[in-house]
């Protein structure tokens, strides 16, 4: 290869990259950064549905909904539903793998993971309505046996205590299942001598699990925790088609009322912006500060 | 499987009786509801609304026709199919090259431009939604399929660079260094040679996008009122058709709209094999 040749291909080389990430890279920005900016300006101004006019009003909107006890209560709604579904996730995705890695032949073990992947691929809107159904007082199909033994009606949508909790288990059905499959999947990467030596010091099967396999893949799964941390802000379509936020309050979570506010009650633009604004401040932080403290550098 | 630990199989002990009691249980929750949906939605009203659930009765496919022949639905499924496969398509065609720029070429940026992709999944739909509505009311493009198409390209471009960058990773190094031998310049080794060969897991990737967007709901809810509605917004307006829920039409317009995302669980469980059996192998 002649120097110019040489020359020539190093230049054109070193130019796809930006021809390549460019334009992908440019939509991006453009298409966070613009509302994000937006959604600042928004939310310092006193904008309204339907309004034409509109003056600044600063951090106004941002004083009144730190004594907004409703905002507060979603706060509160939303912390307990980012706990409770990530946890209960992981629980259910770990001892299903497990399960699945310890007692179940290569064949079960394709039937079960094809199964298990359906409930996330469904639509939210699809699960919210397949399990209200299910949960329906008068006639769902789980709440029948408790009908047909006390023969009173079970409404577990309708209480403040069990309604968000029935909401979780819909969430925790989508994503534990899914990922005991991610679980088992990374069970099957693990080179057997460890296990064979844990077997050979009379290691019990549950040990083998909680001190040798389980920190062996303690990176991926904390991976998966923090996927699942991210996925857990999007409870509203659950929420909105299972309760609407109810009973009374309840089960409001952030979106859900930045969604009332702005939309279904009083149409305030300006203040539901101030809470997304909040949020995206909140959630940005707290992920980019997890994301850093997990990787390995 | 090769670290499989019950090789050394002697007689079912209680607790692997136990276990897969567990696991068929949990298999049942997978589908049982999701087959009992599929089940209403061939049911008449009095079938549905009856005290003890029913198993048998004379099927019907009056929902399925209810539903199918509705403007709204027609129009729902068109905006879906439009919009979904425009911002599909402009994901791949954008992040595919992206992501293989990224997989390949040693940038000083990589790490942080990789993060800021991952990132975009950090903001709230809510957050995202708000904002947007106000840019396109002014723009004077609210409730159109433009809108959302733009919109949603945000998800799928993301998800794409975020999934393929990892495909492009495990097309060996030596095919391509083969390509340039014979002469490939840089853009033809992408084209002949690595996005052939990642094909699969791309497709995967690219599927990935689709389940998203087909999905969404909180954005199409607070982008469109009318014309550019797309199928879970449609299907969610069914229960608050008069007085009574149409249970029936309900069920119905739910296994539709579920069935596009089913449809990929094949794809997608492939996709899945393919990633992890990499990571195996390189174990």
């Amino acid at each position: 290869m002649t120097l110019r040749e040489k020359k020539k291909k190093t230049a054109t080389a070193t130019r796809l990259p930006l021809v390549f990430i460019g334009p992908g890279l440019l939509v991006l920005a453009v298409l966070a950064l613009v509302p994000t900016l937006f959604a600042i300006g928004i939310s310092l101004q006193d904008r309204e549905l339907g309004q034409a006019d509109t003056a600044w009003v600063w951090l106004s909107n941002y004083v009144q909904l730190f004594s907004d006890r409703r905002f507060l209560n979603s706060v509160r709604v939303s912390l307990v539903w980012e706990v409770l579904t990530v946890s209960a996730t992981m629980g259910l995705a770990v001892l299903l793998g497990v399960l699945m890695f310890q007692c179940t032949t290569a064949r079960w073990r394709n039937v079960l993971s094809m199964l298990f992947i359906v409930p996330v691929l469904l639509p939210r809107v699809s699960a919210a309505f397949v399990w209200k159904f299910a949960f329906h007082p008068l006639f769902g199909l789980l709440t029948w046996p408790y009908k047909a033994v006390t023969g009173e009606p079970l409404d577990l949508l309708a209480s403040p205590v069990t309604a968000l909790l029935t909401v979780a288990f819909v969430d925790v059905w989508q994503w534990g299942l899914f990922f005991a499959v991610i679980v088992l999947k990374l069970l099957e990467t693990l080179p057997p001598q460890p296990f064979e030596a844990a077997r050979m010091d009379h290691a019990k099967t549950w040990e083998v699990y909680a001190y040798v396999a389980l920190p062996m893949l303690k990176a991926p799964l904390v991976s998966l925790c923090f996927v699942k941390m991210v996925e857990s802000l999007r409870a509203f379509d659950l929420i909105y088609v299972m309760t609407r936020g109810g009973p009374g309050i309840s089960t409001e979570t952030l979106d859900m009322y930045a969604f009332s506010q702005g939309f279904i009650e009083s149409g305030r633009i300006s203040y539901a912006s101030g809470m997304a604004v909040l949020m995206m401040i909140a959630s940005t932080v707290a992920f980019t500060y997890i994301w850093k403290w997990t990787r390995p550098k | 499987m090769s670290a499989s630990p019950n090789r050394k199989t002697k007689k079912l002990s209680l607790g692997t009786l136990l276990a897969r009691l567990v696991l068929v249980l949990a298999g049942f929750s997978a589908l049982v509801p999701v087959l009992w949906t599929f089940l209403n939605s061939f049911k008449n009203r009095v079938d549905i609304v009856s005290a003890v659930p029913k198993f048998f009765f004379s099927p019907t496919l009056e929902n399925y026709i209810y539903v199918l022949s509705r403007e709204a639905v027609a129009q729902g499924l068109l905006n879906s199919v439009v919009v979904v496969g425009a911002a599909v398509i402009a994901g791949a065609v954008l992040g595919l090259p992206a992501a293989y720029a990224l997989a390949r070429y040693p940038l000083r940026w990589a790490n942080d431009i990789q993060f800021f992709v991952l990132s975009m999944r950090f903001l709230p739909p809510v957050a995202v939604a708000i904002p947007l509505m106000v840019i396109w009311l002014q723009l004077e493009l609210y409730d159109t399929r433009f809108a959302l198409i733009v919109t949603y390209t945000l998800l799928t471009l993301s998800t794409v660079i975020w999934l393929a960058i990892p495909a492009f990773k495990a097309v060996p190094k030596e095919v391509e260094e083969a390509g340039r031998v014979d002469g490939y310049g840089p853009y033809a080794i992408f084209f002949k040679v690595a996005l052939p060969i990642a094909a699969r897991s791309l497709i995967g990737a690219i599927a990935f996008g689709f389940v998203l967007v087909w999905n969404e709901f909180l954005i199409a809810l607070m982008l469109t009122t009318s014309d550019a509605k797309t199928l879970p917004i449609v299907a969610s307006e069914l229960s608050q058709l008069g007085r009574d829920v149409p249970w029936g039409i309900l069920n119905a317009s739910v296994i539709l709209l579920s069935l596009p995302p089913l449809l990929m669980v094949g794809v997608l469980s492939g996709f899945l094999n393919a990633a992890f059996k990499r990571k195996r192998d390189a174990a």
